[in-house]
């Protein structure tokens, strides 16, 4: 068998400067094409954006376009409606995502007994994942309204609410209709995620518990609990940040209002754009909301990480 | 410690029967070992013993009550599982302890008890950590500490050294004989493997598709298999069957050679039966004579201790099992007479053993 010495020779390298900056060069060659799409589709828009941020450009003014500094995060700074849709956007991120995940892990347990029929309500259950956002928008948005939809008449029935009226028109109460739309069109994400970390867990753990004396929240608590920590974790974090940056519901179904009381910080970034016009001051709230995410997704790995190294 | 009924036992699942009509009891500090190819409804039996299977039918009774109903918490009961099923978020100490905590145990009560056990066990150095850091012995050892820690009625053990490497499972196995022989707790273990089921057995239960085919101490399962099932089951390599009917007084094989019928035994002219010849008791001996067949060699198997050998006799492959040496060369003739008080002689039609 013949042996083909590495790349460096141990009795010194008697290459030429050419041959060296072909092999330096080889492995960045055979990469080119992943890197070039990485930064022409990734990067080059992420780093346009970015510039937005710093310039005057509003799409009606034909002399929009110059570099303008901080002039919008100061803007930014003194704008009330900014920070009310901060407010409103953790309401609307940590709401959704506690409820859709306590809905979908409760979803996941049940599904995860057999029953006659179980493929079937999986199937079932996993439906509204399969819905456009913007239709069930709007399907949402016509059952809280009194004239067409039935749910202003039970919780009327129910005497949570007075007379049966829109709560997307009641400022106290607006926020809600997004919220439980964005429950229920979330719910099959954990459900999904959760139902597979279930089905990974051995089943003789659980025959173990209960012979050493474990009931079932015993059980649920020191075995089921450890093993999905991690998918929760996870998925949590995910979820977070998805639902922070999503907006569709809420344009759909309130537009913000009413009196912005259901304006999240992403759909006034939408508003800035599309409705005022103004791509540089929407590209500055972008460019927050961005650094914030990050901030939060850093602090989860960190907190991931040291729990990972204390375990 | 605790004596263990099973009563008429039946299980169906859904509407396939695995279990018909079991009856066994288990006495006080007794080993038995249930004993089968794999399918065939041990493992059943054992978790309806623990309480993790519903019983379709029968009862099944510890000291004397009946446990049908009663949760498996509640049975005093511990289990070993061929994964172990240690839990994996625990520490050795706190995956012992468990379930004396569940129990509420005093905590100096637990202490001590988790430190006689991993003694016992050889597990002192291993308590603080997590069964992903162990070895397959260790984590094997780990589960029978939690088992043993609670000083339970009895122990259930479902093929508990499956997943250990050959060497790892001799070791294990002598140690569990030793445990059993230190504890005296009742133990019913469950395995594929006859030589685990042999070696240790106060008393074996043999199974096959659901029945139970014979049950009786190690030496008497090998020395008197009670049909045909057992006799090829027990004992390695596996006993030669050899077809024939019974012609004037011998048994004629389906190749037209005779072999003589054992003392004690009564067969009716024509009667179908099969002859069980063990490896080990087929003699070679050194010059054809009365009674001896001539065979020549198909194959030789050295084992090192002793030897298979290979010859084509009495119509099919028959194996012989030596402890000589160069007894036999492929494609040589070889001369051998059967040992006629050791023959076996079951009834062709029903399987079961005559005489
Ligand atoms: N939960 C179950 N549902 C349906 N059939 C089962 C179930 N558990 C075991 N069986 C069937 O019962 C038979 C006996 O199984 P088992 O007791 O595990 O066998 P063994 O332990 O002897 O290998 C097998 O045919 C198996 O397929
Ligand atoms: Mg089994």
């Amino acid at each position: 068998m013949t042996f083909y010495p590495a790349a460096a020779p141990p009795d010194g390298d008697r290459r030429t400067a050419k041959q060296k900056i072909a092999a330096y060069l080889e492995p960045w060659l055979y990469s080119a094409p992943v890197l070039i799409l990485i930064v022409a589709i990734m990067l080059v828009p992420l780093a346009l954006g970015i510039s937005y941020a710093f310039r005057d450009i509003r799409l009606l003014n034909p002399f929009s376009g110059a570099f303008v500094g901080l002039k919008h995060f100061r803007e930014l700074a003194g704008d009330g409606a900014f920070r009310g849709a901060l407010v409103n956007t953790l309401w609307w991120t940590f709401s959704s995502v506690i409820l859709q995940f306590l809905f979908g892990l409760i979803l996941a347990l049940l599904l995860n007994r057999p029953f006659r029929g179980r493929a079937l309500a999986q199937a079932l259950c996993f439906l509204p994942w399969a819905v456009p956002s913007f239709l069930s928008g709007l399907d949402w948005a016509w059952m809280f309204n009194p004239v067409v939809g039935p749910i202003p008449h039970w919780l009327y029935a129910l005497g949570i609410l007075s007379e049966p009226s829109n709560i997307l028109s009641d400022p106290e109460t607006a926020m809600w209709g997004p919220i439980v739309a964005n429950v229920w069109w979330g719910i099959p994400f954990f459900a999904i995620t959760m139902l597979a970390a279930l089905q990974a867990i051995p089943k003789d753990l659980y025959e173990a518990a209960e012979i050493d004396g474990a009931g079932p929240i015993e059980r649920f608590r020191s075995i089921t609990v450890p093993f999905l920590a991690p998918t929760m974790a996870i998925s949590i974090l995910l979820r977070t940040v998805w639902i922070a940056n999503f907006a569709d519901l809420i344009i759909v179904m309130t537009n913000g209002g009413p009196a912005d009381r259901t304006q999240i910080v992403a759909s006034y970034i939408f508003t800035q754009a599309f409705r005022r016009l103004d791509f540089g001051y929407a590209s500055a709230i972008a460019l927050v909301l961005l650094v914030l995410l990050l901030a939060y997704s850093m602090l989860i790995v960190v907190l991931r990480q040291t729990m990972l190294t204390r375990h | 410690m605790a004596s263990i009924t099973i009563q008429s036992i039946t299980k169906t699942f859904g509407t396939v029967p695995v279990l018909h009509d079991i009856d066994l009891s288990i006495a006080d500090g007794e080993f038995v070992v249930l004993v089968g190819p794999s399918g065939c409804g041990k493992s059943t039996l054992l978790r309806m013993i623990a309480g993790l299977e519903d019983i379709t039918g029968g009862e099944i009774r510890i000291d004397g009550r009946r446990i049908n109903e009663v949760a498996p918490k509640d049975r005093d009961i511990a289990m070993v599982f061929q994964s172990y099923a240690l839990y994996p978020h625990m520490t050795v100490a706190d995956n012992m302890s468990y379930s004396l905590k569940l129990r509420k145990t005093a905590r100096e009560r637990i202490a001590e008890a988790v430190g006689a056990a991993a003694g016992k066990l050889g597990l002192d150095p291993l308590l603080e950590r997590r069964p992903k850091a162990l070895s397959g012995g260790q984590r094997q050892r780990v589960a029978m500490g939690r088992a043993i820690v609670r000083h339970p009625k009895a122990f259930l053990f479902d093929e508990p050294l499956s997943n250990l490497d050959a060497r790892l499972r001799e070791q294990m196995r002598a140690e569990i004989k030793r445990l059993h022989k230190a504890i005296g707790a009742t133990s019913v273990y469950v395995t594929h493997d006859q030589i685990e089921a042999m070696t240790l057995a106060d008393r074996i239960v043999a199974m096959h598709g659901g029945i139970i085919q014979q049950v009786g101490n190690p030496l008497d399962l090998y020395d008197r298999p009670a049909n045909l099932f057992v006799a090829g089951f027990i004992g390695s390599p596996a006993m030669n069957f050899v077809d024939g009917h019974c012609r004037s007084g011998a048994i004629e094989t389906d190749d037209g050679s005779r072999i003589a019928v054992p003392g004690g035994i009564d067969l009716a002219e024509g009667q179908a039966v099969t002859v069980g010849i063990r490896p080990e008791h087929v003699r070679i001996v050194a010059g054809s004579g009365a009674g001896s067949y001539t065979a020549r060699v198909d194959l030789v198997e050295p084992t090192g201790f002793g030897t298979i050998v290979h010859v084509r006799l009495l119509g099919q492959d028959l194996k012989i099992y030596t402890l000589e040496r160069g007894a036999a060369e492929v494609g040589e003739p070889l001369h051998i007479a059967l040992d006629g008080d050791r023959l076996h002689v079951f009834d062709r039609e029903t399987t079961n053993r005559i005489g």
